[in-house]
């Protein structure tokens, strides 16, 4: 799952995943019983993992402890070492074993049936059983932002025996099984969490999973600590002692803590000067996997209801008048890696056989004169505003956005900045359609069921609900591959579909896609085993150990 | 009027004066377009209507104004300036933490600024046509007319980028080890182009000030009456003419301090210096309404704090006024 | 300190004219005044003979003055010239607009703190303290933050910090002048207040209000410089300190980005100072019968 015989740069994704992914999948699609592989092994590793030592981690302050009804990387990636899940995945998008040593799903794929381990207990001693996972389904599905999405379709949890879970479904979700990792279902004890209204629960500060790492201190201000859980059910580990989650936001003081050796773990960091600088340090590597589960975009959307835009071949125009690799090389220094439709470039199911817009100002101006739009006597043919929040400088959004108000008026179009004054402003704007061009970053998540299509389906058209379908793009076709895709349970034919939506998202251009964003991990050359899967931190650290230093 | 008298009405006027400030932040508070809950409580987004309500609830928001703004001035009373929304922790704590390293730009700067400007000051003034006291006056024109964040990058360029000779930023190298005495070295290195900086648009204006000032105290009478008594003229220009040019400088020194202190946040940024002025950068930068309004309060408590220092170092420098109310 | 003797409210055309004298024969002055005009002149004229948006894409992005553009291209390939151009526009209008708002404030303060004296002036002078100790470019920052930043907001917010300044030499003039024989007389004649304040007093203490309105221009300059520089600012419309600003994170691969916008500022600056000492040593009859 994790080697560490990395150098300093970032890694190519690695081609030969997709295939056999889909290989292992094809044969769940020959009408099949797949068994999961009850056997935990690891690779070969070419140290002796040793036990002991704490790891500092550069973190952010989160409002509670829960994944079960709270997203965002600041609670997520504690959430993972604190609380384990059904599955976990590893770095080629495969379910391996984790809290469920083999799980079957039936026939007609209409349910999941899981074996939990008998050995798994929670933190305070009490096994993990079936009755667990139904409660913290139930629990995410009511609570979580997406628990509609991901598990909207399950029809019921049944509860045979202490160790079997079977999920049954009204309908196929093939997304069903990586809904089941441990940062989306989390599986939390019932007889802690089920005693009243969850939002205010205590246990939201004081968790209590069966995870690696266990609560040891939490102060809401300046840090979080967790501390070896003795009796988790893999035998010797978690390596580590102590993960100590350091809360800090000061580019500066995180630039001079990494680099002493203070702090060992920076994950999710995204300015790019500071990496670089700290890339120079021997003591310090830098990786950009582990990101691939959460597929991170930057982009410009159009509001499609009204003209200019309304006309899809203005929004080609617009798209052919951006030179992306200006964007992406000068810019975004080279670092960030180019988005050609709604699904990362790291995604599972991304297909890169769409249409490219290639910077062609020829091909704009020729678009934007067909639309009707002619050039008026002083060159302008239509003027059009671009929101953004600059709040916390967001480089990401800023930078593109004072490049577009220089770029386009190259064919003609007019371009007024208007920089919101914070986040509730750009986002209650966004909600309520007030608005023409906007940059946003949004989250695919690993299923397209999860954070991807609700940007472009019309049912996901909600006034007021910041990141629904704010764009007011309405295909039926898309809805249709969209809903077929999130029932389709043949792995090949999903695919098909997906690049099928990708394909037709692509000429459509509700937005224009301009870059995944190029979150990186600032890590201790020392730690080995460091958790590279889809999921990065988001995956248990269990495996974790302090090595000799090397060179 | 005693020494004691005067700080004790100094003090008072000093306080009659942070608490206008205090209510004047709450008039923003409340003017500002936007919920005040939100601005109060943190603007994440995520301020989560449970929290809103909390807020509410303890700041009194939904009665009326004069018992919302009595809450306020209690909170503040008890040193209570509000959370910080993006780092959640308590505004005053975040100043102080950060106050040193300000403090140490900014009194670094200040003092050299003086010494520097009232020596050079003297030294022009003693020979008025010379070139020196030309040069004065130039530098001091152009000290006045640049904006003290593109001196500081122009120093950047020049003394860290062409002529590598100082960091171009922070305020410790980034991954420096080594004994108490190689950290303060280190710190002073650190330290000089972004103290010279801020130093340079006032040592300007004090030289000038000390020369013009130096000027008219050696045409005094009791200078006249020192030279006549036989003193070396050493003595004369540095124990007596320079005491009391010195004087005015130091006046417009501590009156000065408000604008070192927006100079402060101007510089920091520039060289990524850790203080009080990068955090009042990145509450500007993040919204960050009760840390931003907090840091302006701040402010004023030092400013008048500063002045009655110097208001009372005054009356201490100057014989004469030291008997007069 | 402006001179004892009265000046008689008809007789002010030769003072005038010998002010005027004093100043041309002060080569500082006359420097400082050429060097503004110049400037107001280029920013009026240069943008109708150089026409360049300062925010299109016109050249390859950071190359060096004189290779594609006079004055070289920014990291987005912006023309620097242009940008100085236009900004100059920007950054006279702001400066002259925010230094009206400041000095009708500070005169109006000062002026009835000075003419009525007792408690108006006990109230009036301790709103004055008050708003000399909150750091004017902080509490600037601060309005231009809370109520977003546009242009609207930054000249109100500029006028409304800097007019202590005004408001204690307006004040000082009109307790001087008020009790000099002519305004008496005006009083004992039954004037309107508003007759004596404005059309009486009022130009009597013009020379010491035309020193300080003209230096508050360059503070007002200055002000607006590090506000845009922080970004607050309207990011449509170019100035000075928003292009130092916006090329702050590649200062060393484009140099002149940041060079010259800065010494725009510090010329308009040097000589709107060399103005106000010129005009400060004209209309000071001690240093004029020098």
């Amino acid at each position: 799952m994790t080697t560490n015989d990395r150098d300093d740069r970032p890694l190519a994704p690695r081609q030969g995943a997709t295939r056999r992914t889909f290989l292992q999948q094809a044969s769940l699609a020959a009408g099949g019983v797949l068994i999961g592989s009850a056997v935990t092994g690891q690779p070969a590793l070419a140290q002796t993992p040793k036990r002991g030592g704490t790891l500092k981690l550069v973190h952010s302050k989160m409002n509670n402890i829960n994944p079960a009804i709270q997203s965002g990387i600041a609670t997520m990636v504690p959430g993972a070492q604190i609380f384990a899940g059904l599955v976990q995945y590893d770095a080629e998008w495969h379910p391996q074993p984790y809290l469920a040593t083999q799980w079957e799903t039936a026939k007609d794929g209409l349910s999941y049936t899981f074996h939990l381990r008998d050995d798994a207990t929670f933190h305070d001693g009490t096994p993990v059983t079936a009755e667990d996972v139904a409660f913290s389904l139930q629990t995410v599905k009511a609570n979580h932002p997406f628990g509609v999405a991901m598990f909207g379709g399950v029809s019921g949890v049944d509860t045979p025996d202490a160790h079997t879970a079977v999920i049954r479904l009204a309908h196929p979700v093939p997304s069903l099984l990586i809904s089941t990792s441990s940062v989306l279902l989390p599986i939390i004890p019932k007889h802690v969490y089920d005693n009243g209204p969850i939002r205010t629960n205590p246990a939201n500060v004081k968790p209590v999973g069966s995870g690696p790492f266990k609560l040891k201190a939490y102060d809401p201000a300046q840090y979080l600590i967790l501390e070896r859980y003795e009796h988790f059910f893999r035998p010797d580990r978690p390596y580590l002692d102590e993960l100590i989650f350091q809360f800090m936001d000061d580019p500066s003081a995180i630039m001079i803590a990494m680099s002493r050796g203070e702090m060992q773990y920076w994950g999710y960091a995204d300015q790019q000067r500071n990496i670089m600088r700290l890339e120079q340090q021997s003591t310090l590597g830098t990786t950009r996997k582990g990101y691939e589960a959460i597929g991170p975009l930057n982009w410009l959307a159009f509001n499609v209801r009204s003209k200019p835009l309304s006309d899809v071949k203005v929004r080609q125009a617009i798209a052919y008048a951006i030179d992306k690799n200006f964007i992406i090389n000068k810019l975004f220094l080279g670092r960030a890696k180019d988005a050609t439709g709604p699904i990362a470039p790291d995604g599972f199911f991304y297909d890169g056989k769409v249409e490219r817009y290639a910077f062609n100002l020829d091909k704009a101006n020729q678009l934007l004169d067909e639309a009707g739009y002619k050039r008026q006597a002083n060159g302008t043919r239509f003027s059009l505003t671009l929101d953004w929040n600059p709040q916390g400088g967001n480089e990401e959004a800023t930078l593109p956005a004072q490049y577009l108000k220089s770029q386009l008026p190259k064919v003609g179009i007019a371009i007024e900045l208007r920089p919101s004054a914070d986040f509730p402003s750009w986002a209650k704007r966004i909600a309520n359609w007030d608005f023409e061009l906007t940059m946003d970053e949004v989250f695919n998540y690993p299923d397209p069921v999860i954070g991807v299509q609700r940007t472009y389906i019309c049912d996901n058209i909600k006034k007021g609900v910041i990141w629904s379908n704010t764009q007011g793009f309405c295909d039926p076709e898309v809805d249709k591959t969209f809903a077929a895709a999130a029932l389709e349970v043949d792995p090949a034919k999903r695919k098909a579909l997906y690049a099928e939506v990708q394909k037709r998202l692509a000429d459509e251009l509700p937005v224009y896609w301009l870059n995944e964003i190029a979150y990186t991990t600032v890590y201790d050359k020392r730690l080995r085993n460091l958790p590279l899967t889809i999921w990065g931190a988001m995956g248990p650290f269990d495996e974790v150990y302090w090595g000799e230093k090397t060179g | 009027m005693s020494i004691f008298r005067l700080l004790l009405t100094r003090i008072l006027q000093g306080a009659l004066l942070i608490l206008a400030v205090v209510v004047f932040d709450f008039l923003l508070i409340h003017l500002a377009p936007g919920d005040p809950a939100q601005m109060l409580a943190g603007q994440l987004g995520g301020a989560t209507a449970e929290i809103l309500a909390q807020i509410r609830q303890e700041y009194g928001l939904d009665q009326s104004v004069w018992v919302q703004l009595w809450t306020y001035i209690r909170h503040v009373a008890t040193g209570d300036l509000g959370t910080s929304y993006y780092y959640n922790l308590p505004v005053l704590s975040l100043i102080l933490q950060r106050l040193p390293a300000t403090l140490l730009l900014v009194v670094t700067a200040q003092l050299s600024a003086i010494v520097a400007g009232t020596f050079l000051g003297a030294v022009a003034a003693k020979r008025p046509d010379a070139w020196l006291s030309r040069l004065v006056d130039v530098t001091a024109l152009i000290g006045y007319a640049t904006p003290v964040f593109w001196l500081g990058i122009m120093l950047l360029i020049l003394f860290a980028y062409l002529w590598p000779v100082f960091p171009v930023s922070g305020m410790e190298t980034v991954g420096f080890s080594g004994d108490a005495l190689a950290r303060l070295l280190n710190l002073l290195h650190h330290l000089v182009l972004p103290a010279f900086t801020l130093a340079f648009i006032y040592l300007a204006q004090y030289s000038r000030l000390a020369s013009t000032n130096m000027q008219n105290v050696l045409r005094a009478d009791y200078i006249r009456f020192a030279r006549a008594k036989g003193l070396p003229e050493r003595t004369v220009t540095y124990k007596h003419a320079l005491r009391n040019a010195a004087l005015p400088v130091v006046t417009i020194a501590g009156l000065q301090f408000g604008s070192i202190l927006a100079g402060a946040v101007l510089v920091e940024t520039v060289f990524d210096w850790p203080g009080m002025g990068q955090l009042t950068y990145d509450s500007i930068l993040r919204r960050d309404y009760p840390l931003l309004i907090g840091i302006l309060l701040m402010s004023a408590v030092v400013v008048v704090v500063v002045n009655i220092l110097t208001d009372l170092s005054y009356r201490i420098i100057d014989p004469r006024l030291r008997r007069s109310p | 300190m402006v001179s004892e003797t009265a000046i008689p409210s008809r007789a002010a055309s030769t003072p005038a004219r010998e002010a005027w004298r004093a100043f041309a024969g002060n080569p500082a002055a006359m420097a400082g005044l050429a060097l503004f005009i110049v400037i107001a002149l280029v920013a009026a004229l240069g943008p109708l003979l150089y026409p360049v948006d300062p925010f299109a894409i016109v050249s390859a992005p950071m190359s060096p003055p004189a290779s594609d553009l006079p004055l070289g291209s920014d990291y987005l390939g912006r023309d620097v010239l242009a940008g100085l151009l236009d900004g100059g526009r920007v950054t006279l209008v702001i400066g002259i607009s925010a230094t009206c708002c400041t000095v009708s404030i500070g005169v109006l303060i000062g002026a009835f703190a000075g003419f009525y004296g007792g408690w108006i002036d006990a109230v009036l002078m301790r709103v004055t303290e008050f708003f000399q100790v909150l750091p004017p470019l902080l509490l600037a920052m601060v309005l231009v933050t809370l109520f977003s930043p546009n242009l609207m907001t930054v000249i109100v917010s500029i006028g409304l910090v800097n007019w202590t300044g005004v408001a204690r030499v307006t004040r000082a003039e009109f307790l001087r002048i008020r009790q000099q024989e002519f305004v008496l007389a005006e009083r004992a004649m039954g004037a309107p207040t508003r007759r004596i304040m404005w059309r009486t007093i009022l130009p009597n203490a013009l020379p010491s209000l035309i020193v300080i309105t003209t230096l508050l221009v360059g503070t007002a300059i200055l002000f607006e410089a590090a506000l845009s520089y922080l970004g607050l600012t309207d990011p449509n419309v170019m100035t000075w300190g928003l292009m130092i600003g916006q090329s702050r994170n590649y200062i060393w691969e484009t140099w002149w980005a940041v060079t010259f916008p800065g010494l725009a500022i510090v010329l308009t600056v040097l000589g709107n100072c060399l103005i106000g000492d010129g005009l400060t040593k004209a209309l000071n009859p001690a240093t004029r019968a020098r």
